[in-house]
Order: structure tokens, then sequence, then C-alpha cells
């Protein structure tokens, strides 16, 4: 059985739990409760010759870098950098905390999400930046935990980067 | 620990195995499950299988073994049964130990602190961001009413410059305009020789001279209180008693016309002093505006009409009025009687030279 682990990162009510509970059982709550620690959450996800079973690390947001403990991450092949689209600051925040995992264990396959695409008004990522960083060559989703929209295409994608 | 007195060991086993309910995993180097024990069924564990893949039974363990740097502690972690243990790893020969200590009162006591940090910096963040919001929406604001205002005294000059002050501000509050003035004088004033000299010069040096002459117009209506109402061709139309009625509308014009005289004499249009043809006569009239996008505020009646004839019949250099003018000025005006006239359409006139 092929079996991944993948790590949540990004600043703190970036909307992680939220994406892994939208993904996993299909649900969302308006409630924000902040995660403390770490809780795992599993998901198969089958492609035609395979299936691989995500085993996902919803990490504790950080809003002090620092404090940030990058010993949760060992033995990941997968993150998912997860950024609020109407905080723009978020975005340094999961940049920085990849950094951090590819120092201490190394480059790995990773996706970008911009999440709580539903709230346009407040929307605060230029398009111009977000093309930049696809420039890159970046897997980068515009999400909303809210509607789902592109969660599964998101996570998806990032099970069939770590299955090879 | 061998310098601790055996009470001491004895609380602290205690403590550990009761008030945190210590459990643990013994993982041989094949990563499956050698040995389990404590109070595995807390957190859920109890079914978990000896002699199996520590992976496949505890997800969290995937990719954690072999784990180079033991011993190793992995904080709070929500385990399946809902509890939250902290996890303690450590080497022993070739066997990995995995001991598990309750965190869940720790967990939700610092999960209490942080939910009140982070909504409290959310609020602040969100309260930032509609400050920004509202300080540029308001710069905006500014902005476009600078513009808007900008715009309005551009159009306010551009209509003063084709009405007079007060008709304009009557034309903006959507009157109608069209109002009869009984006590005018109406004065037409063109250039001698106008046609022949413009061909002579060129239109360069012609609209040279018009300018000079339609400023010294317009400069002198404002020093008399009169209107300059148009230009046709090389000839100004003014007049004074409008749009505010004045009893010595008459005098003004004649000021004006005797000045308008001088201004133009001391201009030279192919290579002779510039000199007009003016005419003046006083009556009733009726002045309105007309046209909805173009306005043109002019004036009609027969006095205009008469004015026009008077201008026309007069010589150049000469400001010649009509007998309902020179009754206005009276004496002080020294006048000229040109005995009467036939004009066109008005039959025999009185005529004066001022």
């Amino acid at each position: 059985m092929l079996q991944k682990k993948i790590c949540m990162l990004g600043g703190f009510a970036v909307g992680k739990t939220s994406l892994v509970r939208r993904f996993v059982q299909s649900i969302f709550s308006e409630n924000y409760l902040t995660t403390v620690g770490v809780k795992i959450d599993k998901k198969s996800v089958a492609f035609p010759d395979k299936t691989v079973d995500l085993i996902l690390w919803d990490l504790a947001g950080e809003d002090d870098i620092g404090s940030f403990r990058v010993s949760y991450v060992r033995g990941a092949t997968g993150l998912v950098l997860v950024a609020d689209g109407t905080r723009p600051a978020t975005l340094a925040v999961a940049l920085t905390l990849r950094e951090r995992c590819e120092a201490e264990f190394g480059a790995m396959p990773f996706i970008l999400l911009f999440n709580k695409s539903d709230l346009t008004d407040r929307w605060a990522v230029p398009e111009g930046e977000i093309d930049e960083l696809k420039q890159r060559g970046w897997q980068i989703y515009l999400t909303s935990a809210l509607s789902g929209e592109h969660v599964d295409d998101a996570f998806r994608q990032l099970a069939s980067m770590v299955a090879n | 620990m061998s310098s601790l007195p055996k009470e001491v060991r004895s609380w602290i086993y205690d403590f550990f195995s009761n008030e945190r309910f210590a459990a643990y995993l013994m993982i041989d180097t094949r990563q499956c499950i050698e040995a389990k024990g404590g109070n595995l069924d807390f957190y859920g564990l109890s079914s978990l299988r000896l002699g199996e893949s520590v992976a496949q039974q505890l997800e969290f363990m995937e990719g954690l073994l072999p784990c180079p740097e033991l011993p190793f502690h992995m904080p709070m972690m929500e385990l399946p049964g809902g509890h939250v243990a902290d996890l303690h790893f450590f080497g022993d020969g070739d066997s990995v130990w995995l001991v598990f200590l309750d965190a869940t009162p720790e967990r939700d006591h610092q999960q209490r602190l942080q939910q009140k940090a982070y909504e409290m910096t959310l609020l602040q963040e969100r309260e930032r961001q509609l400050n920004a919001k509202l300080q540029s929406t308001n710069e905006a604001l500014r902005e476009s009413q600078e513009g808007l205002s900008r715009e309005y005294r551009r159009a306010e000059s551009l209509l003063l410059n084709i009405l007079p002050a007060s008709i304009a501000e009557r034309l903006k509050a959507d009157e109608q305009i069209a109002d009869n003035h009984a006590e005018v004088s109406v004065l037409f004033a063109d250039i001698v020789g106008f046609t022949e000299r413009a061909r002579s010069v060129g239109a360069t040096t012609t609209l040279a001279i018009l300018n000079y002459f339609f400023r010294a117009a317009d400069l002198l209506s404002e020093q008399h209180g009169c209107e300059k109402i148009k230009t046709i061709g090389d000839c100004v139309m003014a007049v004074a008693g409008l749009p505010v009625a004045r009893p010595d509308h008459a005098h003004a014009l004649a000021h004006y016309a005797l000045e308008l005289r001088e201004a133009a004499r001391c201009e030279r249009f192919a290579g002779e002093p510039l000199s007009l043809r003016i005419g003046i006569h006083s009556g009733p009239i009726v002045a309105g505006v007309i046209g909805k996008r173009r306005f043109v505020y002019d004036l009609w009646g027969d006095t205009v009409n008469l004015a026009a004839r008077i201008q026309k019949a007069a010589e150049p250099d000469e400001i010649r009025i009509s007998d309902a003018t020179h009754q206005l000025l009276g004496p002080e005006f020294a006048c000229e009687p040109l005995g009467e006239t036939e004009l066109r359409g008005t039959g025999r006139v009185r005529m004066w030279r001022l």
C-alpha cells in the first residue's frame, strides 16, 4: 500500500484545518478553532494505476515562525503551503516555512494554495503576483474550503506528484 | 534516576503511569511492533497487533523511522480516540521505544489562550485593512471631487465667456430666458474697408487686427458695464442696460463708443490707422437664450435692426446715434445734427453725430 506523509504549512487562520476537513470529510464550519500541536487525517486518492493514501499532518499555524517545530515534518514526502488570499502577508509566512523544512529535510514536492477565494470583495493578492509565482513552475491553486472550489484538484495534484 | 530516593522514584512512576496515562510501544528494526503496554486503551490503541508494521497501523508513524536523532520528542499529537499525547522516542540497542504521555489538558489550555490571541490579532489585522481601504476610498473620493470642481470651474468660465453672469446663473437653474427690456442702448461697430484691406495684408495680419479690435471691445465693455453680445464678421454688437437695467445706458454706451474709436486709432491696418463706423440706437428689445446645446444669448427687436442700419449709414470714424439716443444723452455730450436720412426698411430717420 502506497502511503505518503504530507504536511500542511502556513500562518495561523489561513484555513489549513478547514481545507483538510473539506478534502477528507467534505464539510466546512464557519467557526474558527485554532489548532494546537498536530492532528492526523488520512484520505485515499485513486489513480488508474494505483491508489495513494495521503497521511495529512495538520500542523498548528504560527504567528511567530521562530516557534515552528520543524521536527513534525520528519518523514514527509510533500507539503501543502497555505496562504490566505485576503491577508497578503501570509504568503511570506508559508514560503518561509517551506524554506525551513527544505533546509532540514531537503527539497520535496509542494503545492501552494491561496485559500478563501470565496471572499472576493476582500481578496488582496494581485493576479500578476500569482502569475509570477506560476512562472517558476509552481503548482498554485485558488481554493475555497467553504465552497470546496479547487480543493480536490489541488490535493489530487500533490498526490500524483508524491506518488512518483 | 538512581540518585533519587525510592519514594520519589515511586511517586514519579505513579504520576506518569496514572496521571499522564503512560503507554509504550517497542519497535524493532523491521519497524514492526515488538512489544506494547501501559494505558494504550486510553489512546484508542489497544488493538495494535504485535509483529506487524507500525506505520500500517499507526498512520503518524509513516516516514518517521528510522530516526537518526534519538531521543526525539513530538509534542501534542491528537490521536484517533480524541486524546492528545506527547510522543517520546528513544533508542535501546536496535529497538526504538515510543512512550505516550497524556497532554490533553495542556493542549486544551494552550488552545484557549491561543484562540483568544489569534482572534485578537485577526481583528486587529482586519481593522487595519478596513482603515487602509477607508483611507484610499476617501483619497479617491477627494480626487474625483477635485476633478469635478475643476471641470465645473472650467465649464463655468466657458459659459461666462459667452453669456452674461446673471443669465448663466438662470440658465443653470434651467430657466427659459426671454426677457423684455424697455430701455437699452444697442451699438454696432465695424472696421472701415475691412474686406479690401484684409485681402491686401493677408489672413494672419487680419486675424491679429480682428483680435485686437474684439479684445478692446471686450475690455471696454467690462470697464463701462456694457455687454458685448456677439461679433459678426468684423462687426461688434454691444448693449448697455442689460441684463440689469440702468437709467444711464445711453451715457455708458456713448463713452464705450468714444473709447472704442480711440482704441482703434492706436492700431494700424494696412498702413493706415484702424478706423471704425459706429452706430447707436436706444429703445426696447427682447433678450434671450436660444439653443439647447450651444447657447447663444442674443437681442431681438426693431431697436436692434435700426441700430444696425444707423451703423451702416455712418461715415468712417463717425459715431452716429439715433434721435432717441440723443435725447437720452442730453446736453452732456456734444452732438452735431445730421438731418433726416432715408434708411432702408425704416423710412426717414433723424440722426446725430457724437
